[in-house]
């Protein structure tokens, strides 16, 4: 089908969940109850390194109201983990950073909860700490001193303290170093940041007579989360059914199990619903933040300003468990390539234990870290050699065909032409229009994460179609437009599709709410399942209407053959009664594209499914006492492929912005002596809506292969950039680039001391 | 966490209340620092007495030497108070930037007084205009000068049982001004790096200073006028030169922490640069009454 002719895909139609959420009707997780339910609350480690010598809950067990104590003596002694099978529900004879869950209290009330937790006494002797990343690589002290009993993915390389290093190369880049005309090397470090979704984590869970436990939650990835509930209640998965209500974002921070098995757990012991929900406090100190980081980078150019050889390192704290980390180290190594030719690359990611939170994948993971430490780089590089920042990039950017870092090659490649729409709509020609003001650009690619998706689909009596997807409508609108595609394909009104919210006891499996693949995957299955819906209508039509299948259509919701008609209703009431109805599933996965495994090393995600480019420019001005920064003006051109639903990809770009102004400005966990120093958002500091510009999207639409009607990946990448562009406009504006994220006004206005004296 | 909520009738019941149920009620008010400190578990009273109710608290009077600010007069009010568009006008700059709307329709200017946080943003505007606060008590009433009331972080004079009725402040002279300036790293949702607040004064001929009064917050213990560089001031000429001594002054008085916001040395240096601006929005502000 020609994408220009689509009546609903391509659309701004409004959301099928919009009306439920503006009307505050949406059930979201942290709304849910059921009669009789008890609180459960989590007693957490405020030690950041300690054996447990002994822990009593006896006292905390007699208060009045108190249902229900477990630690990890009452539990299977299991570890979990998705790279690394490394994390235990509670500590477990040693707490390893402050937040770590101990223990776990059932109550009549919160209040009761809460009294039991400070009754219940521990016994700690303190054991040495590690805090610094790069310390922690070359540290005796081990966070985990069984690390080697642990099982991880055959693909992870670990030891001691690394819970994951991966490598790509390619080319000989000692020698590429030799030949080059300047070498520049820099060190840059990013802050830990929490995903800022509005609603916590939480989940509700109850036991049946037949010991199944379901659990409403407010996962990314009910599937997982049933999985990893299955192993640590050491039942069959069948027996544990995940549902999410509704989930008020989630940007990552809720892929893997948040507070569900505390409720399981619960519940399970006191035979009765329950309910978890975290504090803010607990967000910032016990959640899955984006990782913190330390970036080297080497980078190599002849006297043009062509990218000859480059060398990098990222470090990824990942704090006590691995979480996502080597996952992170590892995708930073293709951001760190960029969407640039690069003669040779040697590029390693590390991801490191130390006594701190540990983390998750938080909106393209590794993204804006490597991200900002190269483009800003090449920015210093463009400076030094007298280049205008736009023109080092023209010059290095890969076309249609070149290889990429894996030696997977490029295709329908638009970084080009969004560098160049970025650079026009801001103004580039006038870098620096007054003193104290400057304007940035960086520029991206980014991956759309494959995996399986599989949905049903139902034609009901009435003419419409239900849509039961295992993937959670996380707040983007991505059910929405997979919802587009197939009402498209079955010639109905987005209005006409009912998509259902996700129980993994009647859903296909869906790989999630995660790495800008939900439109993308979802919306290819509906493809698959509309694809087979017209089979059996056309079937059931020739038929009834007595024409053949050859040169059948669908159209405004009737089977067309020739100048015969029927209506997609009558079809699905006659095939309810003559034949169990109108019902499709439909799958999709998209393999990885071919590339040289000699390049890449240890790498859990060695190349890339259907890369996007993107390019973001700011213009902002810098007090030149204070350091404030004010951002005057933001555009972001991003190639989507093909844009199935522009407004909710204007969403996806104006929030991905936001947040990474967030992480380029003012946010930051701040530790200090293994302390979160900020744990509550009064001093947690995400932007509000007077520090974020309007911002400019301009939807550059390049069509991939593998997507819907063309689509790429649309959700992560705008938080990529912004730190970078921000940077670099920083540097515009004041001479000195800050190294180190977030650039507050503090910082830069030292920054600004240091040159003027 | 769990209290009585109390809603009093009047000021004599509201105070009967106190007394009866001290030491264990607070008094309440829109409850923007009371029930974060509760919810932080800072404080854990058993009673709240609500005087958000209360009549006769709220809204601004004015005679002809001094505005009457009831305690309870909310930020919204004082923002769009269009007597405070001139001279005053540091009343609605502080008003507009404290926390974001949902709290300027709820919060109190007497809750902020009252907290006596060294972050306080309007405390400072008023002290620089040196307010007087009326409060009533078990005894009476009494009133008493701002710049006596607070007297250390979170601490007053004020005791338990009395109320905080309204805030008297003087109209200023001719050739006046008042500014006020907030850093932080938001521009709405946060708490002060630091604030100043200005209050300039010109001679007759408007090129001198004659008197000036300066309020600065988040740079100490407490809110504290910078009494050497308003001394200073008294009699220079009022330009660029001096402002910035003057801002320079303020930074050797404040006594700043180093904490997750900021460090001491970026508030010392904020101090000075801020002291500057406001009084330089302070002068140019009195430009109509120079000429
Ligand atoms: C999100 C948010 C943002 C904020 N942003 C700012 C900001 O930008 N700048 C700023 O300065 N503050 C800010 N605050 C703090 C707070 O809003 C202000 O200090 C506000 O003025 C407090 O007034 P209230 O009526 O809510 O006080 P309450 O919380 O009701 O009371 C505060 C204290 O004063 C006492 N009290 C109140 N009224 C009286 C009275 N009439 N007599 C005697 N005692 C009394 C109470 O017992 C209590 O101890 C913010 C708060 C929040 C929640």
């Amino acid at each position: 089908m020609n994408a220009q002719n689509h009546s609903v895909a391509g659309r701004r139609l409004p959301r099928l969940d919009g009306v439920g959420k503006v009307t505050g009707k949406h059930v979201y997780a942290a709304d849910f109850k059921l009669p009789g339910m008890l609180y459960g609350k989590v007693l957490r480690s405020p030690r950041a390194h300690a054996l447990i010598k002994k822990i009593d809950t006896s006292r905390a067990a007699s208060i009045h109201g108190v249902r229900g104590i477990i630690t990890s003596a009452d539990i299977p002694a299991i570890r979990y983990g998705t790279a690394v099978r490394d994390t235990t529900v509670f500590a477990v004879d040693r707490v390893l950073f402050v937040g770590h869950a101990i223990a776990a209290v059932a109550a009549t009330s919160l209040e009761i909860a809460e009294r039991a937790l400070e009754a219940i006494e521990v016994e700690y002797e303190n054991l040495p700490t590690l805090f610094d990343p790069e310390e922690a690589l070359n540290s005796n002290i081990r966070i985990h001193p069984n690390w080697e009993t642990y099982k991880a993915l055959p693909i992870i390389a670990r030891s001691g303290n690394i819970a994951g290093q991966a490598r790509i190369r390619v080319g000989d880049v000692e020698a590429a170093f030799a030949k080059s005309y300047k070498v520049y090397e820099h060190r840059f470090t990013t802050a830990l940041q929490h995903p800022g979704y509005t609603e916590p984590r939480v989940a509700t869970a109850d036991w049946d007579a037949n010991g199944n436990v379901t659990v409403w939650c407010n996962t990314q990835l009910p599937f997982d989360t049933q999985n990893t509930l299955a192993e640590i209640l050491d039942l069959p998965s069948a027996r544990v059914r995940v549902t999410v209500p509704g989930i008020g974002g989630g940007f990552g921070g809720k892929l893997r199990i948040g507070v569900e098995h505390f409720a399981a757990l619960l519940a399970r012991k006191t035979a009765r619903p329950i309910k978890v929900m975290s504090t803010s406090e607990e967000e910032l100190t016990a959640a899955l933040p984006r990782q913190a980081s330390v970036v080297l980078v080497k980078t190599g150019v002849d006297k043009d300003g062509h990218l000859l050889a480059r060398s990098g390192k990222i470090i990824v704290d990942c704090g006590a468990y691995a979480g996502s980390g080597p996952g992170t180290a590892a995708i930073s190594l293709q951001v760190m390539a960029g969407p640039y030719k690069t003669g040779a690359l040697e590029l390693e990611g590390i991801a490191v234990y130390t006594n701190k939170v540990h983390s998750g994948s938080f909106r393209a993971p590794a993204g804006p870290m490597a991200n900002f430490a190269m483009e800003c780089q090449m920015d210093m590089i463009a400076k030094d050699l007298g280049l205008d920042p736009l023109e080092i990039r023209l010059r290095n950017v890969v076309k249609e065909g070149d290889p990429g870092p894996s030696g997977e090659i490029h295709k329908s490649v638009s970084i080009e032409e969004c560098l160049r729409k970025a650079a026009n709509a801001i103004g580039w020609h006038d870098r620096k229009p007054e003193p104290g003001r400057g304007k940035g650009i960086a520029c991206s690619w980014w991956m759309t994460t494959g995996g399986s998706s599989g949905v049903y689909v139902k034609i009901n009596p009435d003419g419409t179609a239900t849509l039961v997807s295992g993937a959670v409508e996380i707040g983007t609108g991505a059910i929405t437009g997979a919802a587009q595609i197939l009402a498209e394909e079955l010639s109905l009104d987005l209005t006409d599709v009912n998509a259902t919210g996700v129980d993994t006891q009647a859903a296909p499996f869906d790989y999630g709410a995660q790495g800008s693949r939900t439109a993308f995957s979802v919306g290819n299955a509906c493809l698959a399942a509309a694809a087979e819906l017209r089979r059996q209508m056309f079937e059931l039509a020739a038929k009834q209407l007595d024409a053949p299948i050859e040169g059948m259509s669908l159209q405004d919701k009737h089977v067309i053959a020739g100048n015969k008609s029927i209506s997609i209703a009558e079809l699905a009431r006659i095939s309810r009664l003559a034949g169990g109805g109108l019902i499709a599933h439909g799958t999709a996965i998209s393999p990885a594209p071919p590339y040289d495994p000699t390049r890449v090393q240890n790498h859990p995600l060695p190349v890339w499914n259907t890369p996007s480019y993107h390019a973001h420019a700011v213009d902002l001005s810098v007090d030149q006492a204070t350091g404030k920064v004010t951002i005057n003006r933001y555009v972001v051109a991003q190639d989507v492929g093909y844009a199935i639903n522009p407004t909710y990809i204007e969403g996806q770009i104006e929030g991905g912005v936001a947040q990474g102004i967030g992480q380029a400005l003012s946010e930051e966990i701040v530790y200090q002596d293994g302390r979160v120093m900020n744990a509550n958002l009064t001093d947690y500091k995400m932007p509000t809506a007077m520090d974020v510009p309007e911002i400019e999207s301009i939807i550059v639409e390049c069509r991939s292969a593998a997507g819907p009607y063309g689509a790429k990946g649309v959700g992560e990448p705008p938080c990529i950039e912004p730190p970078a562009a921000i940077g670099n406009a920083i540097a515009a504006a004041t001479g000195c680039w800050p190294n180190s994220l977030p650039m507050t006004a503090e910082k830069i206005a030292a920054a600004l001391r240091v040159q003027q004296s | 966490m769990s209290f009585d909520f109390h809603r009093p009738a009047t000021v004599t019941e509201a105070v009967d209340l106190a007394q009866r149920l001290f030491p264990t009620a607070r008094f309440i008010a829109g409850g923007s620092d009371i029930v974060i400190q509760i919810n932080r578990k800072k404080i854990d009273p058993s009673h709240l007495i609500d005087v958000a109710c209360l009549p006769g608290l709220s809204g601004i009077a004015e005679t002809s030497d001094e505005f009457t600010l009831g305690a309870l007069t909310k930020y919204h009010t004082i923002e769009t108070h269009p007597a405070f568009a001139g001279s005053l006008r540091a009343l609605i700059e502080a008003a507009s930037v404290i926390g974001g709307r949902q709290v300027q329709n709820i919060a109190t200017i007497g809750g902020n007084i009252v907290n006596a946080s060294p972050a306080a943003d309007f405390v400072p505007v008023l002290l620089a205009l040196d307010a007087v606060l009326d409060i009533t008590g078990p005894n009476g009433s009494r009133s008493v000068p701002l710049q006596d009331f607070i007297v250390g972080p979170g601490k007053t004079s004020l005791l338990p049982v009395e109320i905080v009725t309204s805030i008297r402040l003087a109209k200023l002279p001719a050739r006046s001004a008042t500014a006020f300036v907030k850093e932080g790293r938001r521009r709405a949702m946060e708490i002060s790096v630091v604030c100043v607040a200005a209050c300039l004064t010109l001679e007759a001929g408007g090129s001198r200073c004659a008197s000036v009064r300066l309020a600065i917050g988040a740079a100490a213990p407490k809110v504290f006028r910078a009494k050497a560089a308003e001394a200073y001031l008294e009699g220079q000429l009022a330009d660029q030169t001096s402002f910035a001594e003057a801002g320079k002054l303020a930074a050797e008085e404040c006594a700043p922490i180093s904490d997750v916001r900021a460090s001491a040395d970026y508030r010392r240096r904020l101090v000075s640069i801020m002291v500057e601006r406001a009084l330089t929005a302070c002068f140019e502000r009195t430009g109509e009454e120079r000429r």
